[in-house]
């Protein structure tokens, strides 16, 4: 590594240094309680997978740059030099961490990994060393932001092939609108993904409850912050603030994204709108008598994978077990406790880097694939995009022989009109 | 009468979701030389989005955009 991409890293990693990261970087006193907390760890058995291990990576070259011992006696103050391996193990460490933050429950003194693998992501971007996939998503949302009246053409005639699915599940009146775009004045803007799956059910679901919800042009997902690229995070956020403020909505609803949700509500900053993930919206409207379901719907077992950045890292945990109620009498909770919830091994842009890591994750998944075949349990319901590409892959895999839905696609699928 | 675009590789997309189709193109698209067309097929109806927004960061271009139904194909020139 020459001097000059050096000394761009140094500056990277100070700008990170806020006192939280501080003490995350000095606090570790190496007690192991987090040894069996990753997934990763527990179902690989690799002492790079502990989290411990993983912040220590970080943390030596924090001891080189920023501590007088690493400086002066680099070998006495277990410091490390930036160089081309010490990226090498960065990678490795950032990219076998899904930032679930399960160890962070663990952990005596709430050391945050997915904080400390920010900067390691952040120095592989300086570096220009980090995944270019999740760069190349991330740059393509961007366009779109800047763009948006170019691509607006293909994103009306995409919805518009769906506007008779979203009748099938919910018919209504012969001069409304299936999937409204661009209501200014609408209550709820709701964000999808750019897929049909994504926007269908959730349509029938609006319709069904007679929400005033207009359509975002923009999909959900932030792949700056699968990157751990603050910039471009900001930049995908702004999209969609910018187009609720425009619309004057009242609440902005994220569908069944964990990244997305997590960082439009933890990262928007005060808004004139509020939050709400897909799953406390269909809450809310079981809750308010807006739509009826058939509990009939589903015969089988139904276990629920709390996704990590929509439970752990976001705190809905009883939504979604609220709209259980109204779909099972047969419904089996995980264990351990939802806190403890063990991440599907998907998380961290491991998905969207799609085959190149998919021996890994399956690898690194098996604590998951035990827990769910402990309820036995043949429907897993989930609550995000990433989490059900993850646990249909693992299905696959297994043959665990169970069928892997979106809790909001079971909704839809049970509205009784 | 439009001319008919010959492509020099053919990626079939139908049923992945997003990003994928995304993920796959701008893979596929190293493995035909610049100058050369491939054609990706996808249903997912973001990537009428993602595409154009795709092939503008990366240099590339839709040379054609065929719709029928929930079938899209993209004809994209490698510039890059």
């Amino acid at each position: 590594m020459d001097r000059e991409t050096a000394d761009n890293l140094i500056k990277l990693f100070q700008g990170k240094l806020n006192e939280a990261m501080r003490f995350y970087l000095e606090t570790c006193t190496r007690c192991g309680v987090c040894t069996k907390a990753c997934h990763v760890y527990a179902s690989m058995g690799h002492i790079k997978y502990i989290a411990a291990y993983r912040h220590e990576i970080v943390r030596r070259i924090y001891k080189k740059y920023f501590k007088r011992r690493g400086k002066l006696w680099p070998s006495v103050g277990e410091a490390k030099e930036l160089t081309d391996i010490a990226l090498e193990e960065l990678y490795e460490a950032a990219y076998s961490c899904t930032g679930c933050r399960r160890c962070m429950v663990y952990c005596p003194f709430g050391i945050d990994t997915q904080m400390l693998m920010s900067i390691a992501k952040l120095l592989l971007i300086g570096a220009n060393a980090e995944p270019e996939i999740l760069t190349m998503l991330a740059d393509t949302s961007i366009e779109k932001g800047k763009s948006m009246e170019v691509f607006k053409e293909g994103f009306l005639a995409g919805v518009k092939n769906l506007e008779a699915e979203v009748v099938k599940k919910w018919k209504i009146e012969a001069e409304e609108n299936p999937i409204p775009v661009e209501v200014e004045g609408a209550d709820l803007l709701y964000v999808a993904l750019a897929g049909a799956h994504s926007i269908i059910p959730a349509a029938a679901v609006f319709n069904a409850a007679g929400e005033n919800w207009t359509l975002s042009f923009f999909e959900a997902v932030n792949f700056g912050a699968f990157v751990g690229d603050p910039t471009k995070t900001k930049l995908i956020l702004d999209r969609i603030i910018n187009e609720a403020k425009g619309l004057k909505v009242k609440e902005v609803c994220i569908c069944e994204c964990g990244t997305a949700y997590r960082v439009m509500k933890q990262l928007s900053g005060s808004q004139p709108f509020k939050v709400s993930s897909i799953t406390e919206v269909h809450a809310r409207y079981l809750r308010e008598d807006r739509i009826r379901v058939d509990k009939l719907k589903f015969k089988e077992g139904i276990t629920y994978h709390d996704p990590c950045q929509i439970a752990r890292n976001g705190g809905v945990f009883d939504e979604p077990r609220f709209i259980l109620q109204y779909l099972t009498d047969d419904f089996r909770e995980m264990s351990p406790d939802p806190r403890y919830n063990w991440c599907c091994g998907g998380g961290g842009g491991l998905v969207a880097l799609g085959e190149d890591t998919l021996d890994f994750r399956m690898k690194s998944s098996k604590v998951k694939v035990s827990q769910v075949k402990e309820t036995g349990a043949t429907i897993l319901a989930t609550a995000c995009e990433n989490c059900h590409t993850q646990l249909s892959n693992l299905n696959d895999h297994y043959q665990m022989g169970v069928e892997v839905k979106f809790l909001s696609s079971m909704v839809a699928d049970a509205l009784v009109q | 009468m439009s001319e008919e675009i010959k492509a020099d590789k053919v990626m079939d997309l139908k049923g992945l979701p997003c990003p994928m189709p995304i993920v796959k193109v701008s893979k596929g698209i190293k493995e035909v030389e610049v100058g050369q067309v491939i054609e990706a097929q996808t249903t997912d109806p973001g990537s009428l989005t993602d595409f154009p927004a795709w092939a503008r960061t990366s240099g590339n271009e839709i040379l054609k955009t065929d719709q029928d139904g929930e079938a899209i194909k993209f004809f994209i020139k490698r510039n890059a």
